[in-house]
């Protein structure tokens, strides 16, 4: 079991390396580059969600702000792209805080209200303030790579997402091993009994939910500079978030992977429906229908099948309170 | 002095669960808390940590005014406290539950590791103690309920408390767990720890602790040592409806 | 000053069918605790199937309520015995929210692929008139709106209070396991108040129909402005849900005289993260509070 939780990353990593020199066309290039771009946001969806067990159906937003950010900067006011990013991925979790700090106040119920309006709000904005974003006509955003044609542009992006995903990976795996990571999950179990054993559950709620969105924010930095032109329909859309959502809740949000095995099915799943139906409005239904059977079948996710418990659902009493007798005199 | 409460009163829509409570615990000793059901033990509990904010009334710790406070800070001021239905993490390993404690918000010793070796140590001293450190592995909700009992006890002690308040140690557990629950409460308490105790188990109530407070209708209407609330004929009265 | 009057005016009649779309949300969440996402993409739903029986069979949309009310209360009793009472207790409150979020992203991708994502509308004859009492302007298709609407709610409510059903609906809203224990068949109730909230979407579609064009995707901006209504209302408060209604659509109204469409609905936002500061259980219910 250690060997493969060794070996696994980095078989895992040296595929996904090889993988733009490996595929015929770039077209599959694209399509991995978009795959790890899904990867990496609901990954990061995962550091609030699998973790506190807070569901977002507000993420998107997050990621058309970390794309408008990148773009404004760089369409407005000439900032170099890559400070450009950075800046507006900072601005976008300065921006997760406030929200975080009024969305957490809340439990449950209230959380993914406040999430949902989250996006409905930022659509407005960004349609409504023309004279800013170009409302609803758009944003251009020239290539930060002028020398080099689509198909190498897609290259350099792939590892740029590929670095995200394994950035958004490495957080989780630091959180999931810290007591920072223990608090969060002590928040999904039974949150007032966290707070009564020491817990900030308010505060530990906001960091969660602003390092998710700083990550989110970054891909839609990254999605802006390679797409080069911004739709606020489309990175605004519910179908973002939802997405992040599917991927995370059909890996698993328990594990690591989760994730990301999750993306692997659901991105190139939706490329392959657009391609096979057009550009119908009948990928919905199939990422609804898919939620759905998922959270009625497999709540747990598919990595959930393969981890067994590593206790079975019986400890006999005896033995404690022979082991008390001898341990409390 | 210990905790101190000076005038608590909170109203659940007309109902006044808590009435007036001025109560006083004694510094050191395990005090009791009891009476009928309904009287208002568990919230005047809440209320002290922080779960359920009063109308009015102040509550003093170390004569330091932690009235409202979130009950992380509480927490953080030495109080620790268990829930009448036992609460763990069902879903946590038994290690897990133990280092979800935090005695203070430091970034570095939340960033530390969850397997830091000093906090490690820790948690199986308690385990230990509490005679569950062979489960650190399982899953919380995979234990029997007397187990998850002292888990839930053990993870408390992991904050290091200075005043424990306990809601129902003996509730749903087996006589001999029960002796044996009191008895790590004396030892404990030996060691310093200040106990407040709701429970319905007279025989527990009278053989372990050193002060009784008796509630009624939201506010206390006795106090002393066990023998003589024993014979209190308001307490009979409380409790009988004489 | 005449401006804001027909603003306040426009509101009033638009928070009718706020009300009655969020009373809808209130019941699913008193009985059952669930926050029904896909309750507008229902209502919607509702809407295109009246924009059918009018362009087909050239009636009323009003005709079509006595075929797509029942037909909504059967599939509102079916969403929840056969998939949300499916759902682990222990973490209802968000699968039940992924669960009816999928449902409404099904919902409206069928409405894409079969109406298009165009506009659509029914415009009766009546719609272009209005009635015009001391220089208001009030259209007939928005009063006949809030008419339906507001008769609708009334019956809701009568039901509520009166029938043994509304007396073991409200059992089973304050008190589920005590309901239970006295006989009142809980999970059949649930059963029934999802049908009941989805009948009242069933009305609301049709309404919606007449009133304003709509398109597959819309039913967003409605969940947005439906769950600020009974966040402000306190949720699982159905009077709380009716109050907060009209009182932002009134805000609504005036805002959109006055400045325009996107501050108008941006209010609902603003009202709901002011209410989550200030007053997190809600401004005219609310025991429920924020613990779910």
């Amino acid at each position: 079991m250690h060997t493969v939780s060794r070996v696994l990353p980095l078989l895992l990593a040296a595929l996904a390396i090889a993988y733009p020199w490996a595929v015929p066309n770039y077209y599959l290039v694209y399509a991995g580059a978009l795959t790890v771009m899904y990867a990496a946001m609901s990954t990061s969806w995962n550091l609030l969600g699998g973790f506190t067990g807070y569901v977002s159906l507000g993420h998107s937003a997050f990621f058309g702000l970390g794309a408008y950010g990148t773009g404004l900067l760089v369409v407005r006011l000439g900032v170099p792209w890559a400070v450009a990013l950075l800046v507006s991925a900072l601005l976008v979790t300065v921006f997760a805080v406030g929200v975080g700090i009024a969305a957490v106040r809340v439990r449950g119920a209230s959380f993914v209200i406040v999430s949902l309006a989250l996006v409905s709000m930022m659509n407005l904005v960004v349609q409504g303030w023309r004279s800013l974003t170009g409302g609803s006509t758009g944003l251009q955003v020239p290539s930060p790579f002028p020398g080099l044609h689509r198909g190498q542009t897609h290259i350099v992006f792939f590892y740029l997402f590929l670095a995200l995903l394994a950035l958004a990976l490495l957080s989780w795996w630091y959180v999931s091993r810290s007591r920072f990571g223990a608090g969060l999950r002590a928040i999904r179990e039974d949150e007032d009994k966290a707070e009564s054993l020491g817990v900030p559950t308010a505060a530990y709620k906001v960091a969660a939910f602003a390092l998710s969105a700083l990550f989110v924010a970054l891909a839609g930095g990254l999605y802006a500079l390679w797409f080069g032109s911004l739709d606020p329909i489309f990175v605004f859309s519910i179908l973002i978030a939802s997405f992040m959502v599917l991927m995370s809740l059909l890996g698993g949000v328990r594990h690591l992977y989760g994730p990301l095995l999750g993306a692997l099915i659901v991105a190139p799943a939706g490329e392959y429906f657009l391609i096979a139906l057009g550009e119908t409005q009948i990928h919905l239904t199939a990422t609804g229908l898919v939620l759905v059977l998922v959270v009625l079948f497999m709540p747990d996710g598919i990595l959930a099948r393969f981890t067994r418990r590593r206790a079975g659902p019986s400890i006999p009493d005896e033995s404690a309170g022979q082991r008390l007798q001898g341990v409390t005199r | 002095m210990s905790l101190r409460t000076e005038g608590l009163t909170k109203a659940f829509g007309g109902v006044l669960a808590v009435n007036g409570a001025t109560v006083e615990l004694r510094d050191g000793a395990v005090n009791g808390l009891i009476g009928p059901n309904g009287s208002g033990k568990t919230t005047f509990f809440n209320i002290v940590t922080g779960l359920v904010r009063p109308d009015s009334g102040r509550v003093l710790y170390r004569d330091r005014d932690i009235t409202r406070h979130a009950p992380h800070r509480i927490a953080h001021a030495g109080i620790g406290r268990t829930f009448q239905l036992c609460r763990i993490f069902p879903r946590l390993t038994v290690l897990e539950n133990m280092l979800v404690a935090v005695r203070r918000t430091r970034l570095r010793e939340l960033l530390a590791g969850l397997r830091d070796k000093g906090e490690v140590e820790r948690a199986r001293h308690w385990l230990r103690r509490m005679g569950i450190e062979h489960l650190e592995d399982a899953e919380a909700r995979d234990l029997s309920y007397g187990q998850q009992k002292l888990l839930e006890l053990a993870a408390v002690l992991m904050a290091e408390p200075d005043l424990v308040l306990l809601d129902e140690p003996a509730g749903g557990v087996n006589p001999a767990l029960i002796d044996r629950i009191a008895a790590l409460v004396r030892e404990l308490n030996a060691e310093g720890r200040t106990f407040l105790v709701v429970e319905h188990n007279m025989d527990m109530v009278m053989g372990m602790c050193d002060h009784v407070i008796v509630f009624d209708r939201g506010a206390p209407i006795a106090a002393g040592p066990p023998a003589l609330i024993r014979q209190d004929p308001r307490v009979l009265e409380a409790y009988l409806g004489v | 000053m005449s401006l804001v009057l027909q603003g306040l005016a426009l509101g009033v009649l638009t928070g009718g069918l706020y009300a009655l779309l969020a009373s809808g949300l209130s019941l699913y969440f008193g009985v059952m605790r669930v926050v029904m996402v896909a309750h507008p993409a229902f209502l919607f739903l509702a809407a295109y199937l009246t924009y059918t029986v009018h362009t087909t069979l050239g009636v009323d949309p009003f005709l079509a309520l006595p075929v797509i009310v029942p037909l909504f209360f059967g599939l509102g009793v079916a969403v929840q015995r056969l998939l949300i009472a499916r759902l682990a207790p222990d973490n209802l409150a968000m699968m039940s929210v992924l669960l009816t979020f999928g449902i409404a992203l099904t919902i409206e991708g069928l409405l894409g692929t079969f109406y298009t994502g165009s506009y659509k509308s029914v415009s009766m004859e009546y719609a272009t008139r209005s009635l015009t009492i001391g220089g208001v302007h009030l259209p007939y298709d928005k009063i006949i709106a809030f008419g339906v609407a507001a008769l609708t709610l009334a019956v809701l409510f009568a039901v509520l209070v009166k029938s043994r059903f509304g007396q073991a609906l409200r059992a089973t809203i304050q008190h589920r396991e005590a309901a239970r224990l006295v006989g009142v068949p809980t999970e059949r109730v649930a059963g029934y108040g999802f049908g009941v909230g989805l009948a009242t979407a069933a009305v609301g579609g049709t309404v919606l129909a007449l009133i304003t064009p709509f398109f597959p995707a819309s039913h967003w901006v409605w969940i947005g402005k439906l769950m600020a209504v009974i966040v402000v209302g306190g949720l699982g408060s159905v009077a709380g849900a009716a109050l907060a209604a009209v009182v932002l659509g009134m805000v609504e109204g005036v805002v959109l005289v006055t400045v325009d469409a996107t501050w108008a609905t941006m209010m609902f936002y603003v009202f709901l993260f002011l209410t989550l500061l200030v007053r997190p259980q809600g401004f005219f219910g609310g025991r429920l509070a924020h613990r779910f």
